[in-house]
Order: structure tokens, then C-alpha cells, then sequence
């Protein structure tokens, strides 16, 4: 070691200096102010008009008991969480066998790739449009190509059926979102080390026992994070649906997000749109807060 | 054919129908946009035997405004990204490199997080309202407002992430050259964290251009139109020209897709925030 770099190394040590002290404050200042005037004074506000009804002044509790009684609400919620739960579902297993195909190499590997990422990037509206495309009944691609091939569709209308619209809806979430599972699964896939699958080729375990006990636990924080993503995602679904059927045929496709905003911005009763978006609040932090402990008592173990 | 070539076979054959699942409804608006009204409406569908025009371009960008609403949405998308990339950088150089009072750093990091969890419509009425007490309804002002909120914490958390990756003695080197603590910033830090802050830069865009909901709530008149609140104001009306649609949705994706393949390498790192290192 040369004097000057042990000079350098010695010279490290000394003492921070007073105006360093202040620097880092000064830098997350305009960050906290921006977030403090976006995000907690609108929740405060949002508190505030929660507490307010159109028709009398003062305040009420009128908008929150107003809830438990509302047909619309609870159907809305019935809708999402069906939505969430077959969309997370599907998504999850399909993603997960398609990064299984996909972990191994393969001629041709990453253009695969590339290619099935397609759908996510899409701008959420252009799904929309996409979709309406296919699903039409005059002109879609999936009723010309059933009437050609001898099926009758005169039932089959999709997104316009009360009993087929919110399968459908689902459907192109699943279309769209898969791949957000399949990315996020096949990055945890490939970041398991080699050498627990080469003890279990040693002990002669089967494909499936070599799944079942290397792959699934050492995969589980990868799918954690992306079950967790996937379904702050779903809870709050608004773009696809709206673009694709408004929420309707009737009430068939609305979720809470979609009522909320027809609450808002059709009726004008901003009050129980935000009684309303605070529940859909506490659901989604109550659920996020269940998959954060499931990962750090993984992660503590 | 032993069983290995056989479930080769059988991977490549399951993979090419998940693309083609995955790619044959985009192809298909493709087609739509370069179709004529006749060809649109044939039965079995005509999925490579039609004549292509480019009328339904012409008619989006020439006949109607969608140039103009494009440029909208670009405006919008880059102004709001350099605010936000300005502010979390130095936000997220403040949070990783600095001690903080305590775990003001951990604490300040996980609000910062959470503010991006909240569901956009928990948010809109109360921003609507707040945007029309000040006068910024149907303006670019409010949306590029918007749109830096969105990107900051994602700006912050990306960054953060870029930065503990470098050593710390980097900087300090600098610094006893004779550097000052923003000086090694600039010179030292910044170059080597540029291809992060290129992908953290390309996602902020994409989220901003994608955007729908606020602009949809936020503006409503041409002046400040974006171009996903232009295609949906008209997929919902009664009658839908779907050649311009599928026009205007093939024009807005491309840039996307484009982008989107350019920071594939950080994908997995900017879809979950930086949860997952891909």
C-alpha cells in the first residue's frame, strides 16, 4: 500500500461535516412536500367529504351507514373479489407453467420471451379496444371464425351477456396479466442456485417430488410478491372494464372502482364516493399487510 | 423419436400457442386499422387476404385531432417524467447514502412506498375537487401535476436501489480529492447509474402515457386531451368507427412496445418496484 492511498484511507474517517448534516434533508425535501400535497392532504380531504352529504350540512355518519344497506355496493364488492380471486388464480397458474417451460434452455429462448410479454405493455385502453374488436358480435374475430367453422352464435355475445360479460372481462385480464406472472416467476425460477436440483437428481427424486419440495419453497418469496402486486392490482381494476363494458350489461361487470367512479362523477355525490373508496382503502391494506407478514415470517425463519 | 426429442416437442409446441394466444387479438386490431369498412364486416374473417389501405390513418391524423392529442400525451409524459425523475433522484441519493436521525431513512422509504399503493380511485374525487378549487380542470398543468406524484415514489424506490449498488467509496474518494458532496454526485455517481436511470426514465413514460383514469376525470375538452381519454371517448359512443379506433390504439401502442422491449433487462426490477432483482 502506497502513503498517499493509506493517507486517503486515514482522511476517510474524519468526522462528517456540519453542513452534510443538513444536505440529505434538503434533498427529500421537495419529494415529501410534492407526496405530503398529493397524496395525504387529498386523504384528509377525501376524510373530510366522507363525512358530508349532499343534502344536509354539518356532519354525518350518513355515508358509511349508508353502505351496509346499499344493494349496488355489495354487489360491486361480490364482483371484485369474484373477478380477483379467478383472475389471480388463472394468471398464477398459467404463469407458473408457462416460466417452467420457459427456465430450462431452450433454442429461441429469449424472442419466446419477448413475445409473450406483449400483452402487459399494452396501454390499458388499447386493451380495451383490442378486445371489443374480438369480441363482437358482428365483425369479432371469435364469432366470424365459430360461425365459419358451424357453430351458432347467435348466443354468444360476450361482453354483452349478462350471464357471459363478466367471464369475459376476466378473460382478457388473464389475457393481459399473465405475463406479469410469468416474468416475475421466471426471474425467482432463475435465481434458485443449481445445487439443491442436482442433491435431488442424486436421490433419484421424481419431477414432480423435486417441484414439490426444491422448486415451490425456494420460489415462494418470487410468488408472494407477485400474488401481492397482482392483487392490489385486481382489487382496484377500472381501465379494461370500462372500456369494454362500462360496468354493464345492467350491473354485471361493475366492480367497486367502477361504482365509485359512477357515484362520483355521474351522480355527483362525491361524499359516498369516498365513504366508499375508504373501505375499498382498508380491503386493499388489510390484504397487502397479510401477504407482508406471510413474507417476513419466511424471511425471519 | 426417444421421449427427450418428444418433450422438446411438446415444449416448443405449447409455447408457440401461448404466442399465438398471446399476440393473434393485437394482430387482429392491426388488421382492423388497415381495413377497409367492407373487409371489416366479411365473414369468415379475412385475416390476411385484404387490400391495405392507410384511409383510417389518414382520417385519425388529417380528418381529426389525434395528432394533436398525441402530442398532448407526449408533452404531458415527458414533462411530468423529468419533474419526477429530478426530484426522486435526489430524494433517493438523500435516503441511501446519508444517516439519518435514527430510522427516519427505513420509515420516510416505506411511506414514500406507500403512497404509490393507493388505489387511484381513492385518490381521484378529492383530486378533482382540489383541481377545480384552483382552476386546473381540463389543463396540462394538472395532469403533468398528477402524473409527477405517480412517478415519484416509483423514481425513488428504482433509484434507491441503483445507488446501493455502488460502493460507497466511490463518492468518498471524490470527495477527499477535493470534490464537494453534490460535485461527485454529478460527476462520479450520476454516469455510473445512467443505464438505470435510462430504464427508471423509459417506465416513468410508459406509465404516464398509458395513464386513463385521472385524464379521463381531470380533462374532457380538446386542449388538454390525451390520447387514451381521445380512443375511449370514442369506443364508448354509439357508433364506433372502428377503423379509426384501431388507427388511433395501433399509433398509441408502438411507442410502448418499442420502450418497453428497450428495458426488458430491468422489466422485472420495474414492475415490482424493485421487490424482485430480475
Amino acid at each position: 500500500m502506497t502513503a498517499q492511498s493509506s493517507a486517503s484511507l486515514f482522511r476517510n474517517r474524519r468526522p462528517t461535516p456540519r453542513r452534510d448534516k443538513a444536505l440529505p434533508y434538503l434533498l427529500i425535501a421537495p419529494t415529501v412536500a410534492v407526496l405530503v400535497t398529493l397524496s395525504i392532504y387529498p386523504l384528509i380531504y377525501a376524510v373530510r367529504v366522507s363525512f358530508q352529504s349532499n343534502s344536509a350540512s354539518g356532519w354525518t355518519f350518513g355515508n358509511f351507514a349508508r353502505l351496509a344497506s346499499d344493494q349496488f355496493f355489495l354487489s360491486a364488492l361480490g364482483h371484485t373479489f369474484v373477478y380477483a380471486s379467478v383472475a389471480l388464480t388463472v394468471e398464477f397458474l398459467l404463469g407458473l407453467g408457462l416460466a417452467l417451460l420457459l427456465d430450462r434452455s431452450l433454442r429461441g429462448r429469449s424472442i419466446f420471451r419477448a413475445l409473450l410479454l406483449v400483452p402487459m405493455m399494452l396501454p390499458p385502453v388499447v386493451v380495451g379496444v383490442v378486445w371489443r374488436l374480438m369480441f363482437n358480435s358482428d365483425f369479432g374475430a371469435i364469432n366470424g371464425t365459430l360461425k365459419t367453422a358451424g357453430v351458432n352464435t347467435e348466443a354468444l355475445t360476450w361482453t354483452a351477456s349478462p350471464e357471459l360479460a363478466l367471464a369475459s372481462v376476466i378473460a382478457v385480464d388473464v389475457w393481459q396479466w399473465t405475463p406479469f406472472m410469468f416474468l416475475v416467476l421466471l426471474a425467482g425460477l432463475q435465481a434458485i442456485p443449481q445445487e439443491p436440483y442436482e442433491a435431488a437428481m442424486v436421490d433419484g427424486s421424481s419431477w414432480w417430488q423435486t417441484f414439490r419440495h426444491v422448486t415451490l419453497p425456494l420460489l415462494r418469496p418470487a410468488i408472494l410478491i407477485a400474488l401481492l402486486l397482482r392483487t392490489m392490482d385486481l382489487l382496484r381494476v377500472f381501465d379494461q372494464i370500462f372500456i369494454l363494458t362500462e360496468g354493464g350489461p345492467g350491473f354485471a361487470t361493475e366492480t367497486v372502482s367502477l361504482y365509485i367512479y359512477r357515484t362520483a362523477f355521474r351522480f355527483f355525490d362525491f361524499g359516498y364516493a369516498s365513504a366508499m373508496s375508504f373501505v375499498l382503502l382498508i380491503l386493499t391494506n388489510l390484504i397487502s399487510f397479510g401477504y407482508i407478514k406471510l413474507l417476513e415470517s419466511r424471511e425471519a425463519a | 423419436m426417444t421421449s427427450r426429442a418428444l418433450a422438446k416437442l411438446i415444449r416448443y409446441a405449447l409455447l408457440l400457442i401461448a404466442v399465438a394466444f398471446a399476440l393473434v387479438p393485437v394482430y387482429w386490431m392491426i388488421t382492423i386499422s388497415l381495413k377497409s369498412e367492407a373487409d371489416q364486416l366479411a365473414v369468415p374473417p379475412l385475416w390476411i387476404n385484404f387490400n391495405p389501405t392507410l384511409a383510417h390513418y389518414e382520417d385519425a391524423f388529417f380528418t381529426r385531432s389525434f395528432g394533436g392529442y398525441m402530442a398532448t400525451s407526449a408533452i404531458v409524459s415527458v414533462i411530468s417524467t423529468a419533474c419526477a425523475l429530478v426530484l426522486g433522484t435526489l430524494a433517493a441519493y438523500g435516503l441511501a447514502r446519508f444517516k439519518l436521525y435514527r430510522a427516519t431513512a427505513r420509515h420516510l422509504g416505506l411511506w414514500i412506498l406507500s403512497t404509490r399503493m393507493f388505489p387511484p380511485i381513492v385518490t381521484i374525487v378529492p383530486l378533482y375537487l382540489m383541481m377545480r378549487d384552483w382552476g386546473l380542470l381540463n389543463t396540462v398543468a394538472s395532469l403533468v401535476i398528477v402524473y409527477t406524484g405517480f412517478n415519484l415514489p416509483f423514481v425513488v424506490w428504482m433509484m434507491r436501489g441503483f445507488f446501493d449498488e455502488l460502493p460507497r467509496e466511490m463518492e468518498e474518494a471524490a470527495m477527499v480529492d477535493g470534490d464537494t458532496r453534490m460535485g461527485a454526485l454529478r460527476r462520479v455517481i450520476l454516469p455510473l447509474v445512467t443505464p438505470g436511470l435510462a430504464a427508471t426514465a423509459v417506465f416513468c413514460l410508459i406509465i404516464s402515457w398509458n395513464e386513463f383514469l385521472f385524464a379521463w376525470v381531470l380533462t374532457q375538452t380538446d386542449e388538454a386531451m390525451t390520447l387514451p381519454v381521445a380512443i375511449a371517448g370514442r369506443v364508448t359512443q354509439y357508433k364506433i368507427e372502428w377503423g379509426v379506433m384501431s388507427a388511433a390504439g395501433v399509433v398509441a401502442m408502438t411507442p410502448i412496445v418499442v420502450f418497453a422491449m428497450a428495458v426488458q433487462r430491468y422489466l422485472v426490477r420495474g414492475l415490482s418496484l424493485g421487490a424482485v432483482k430480475g
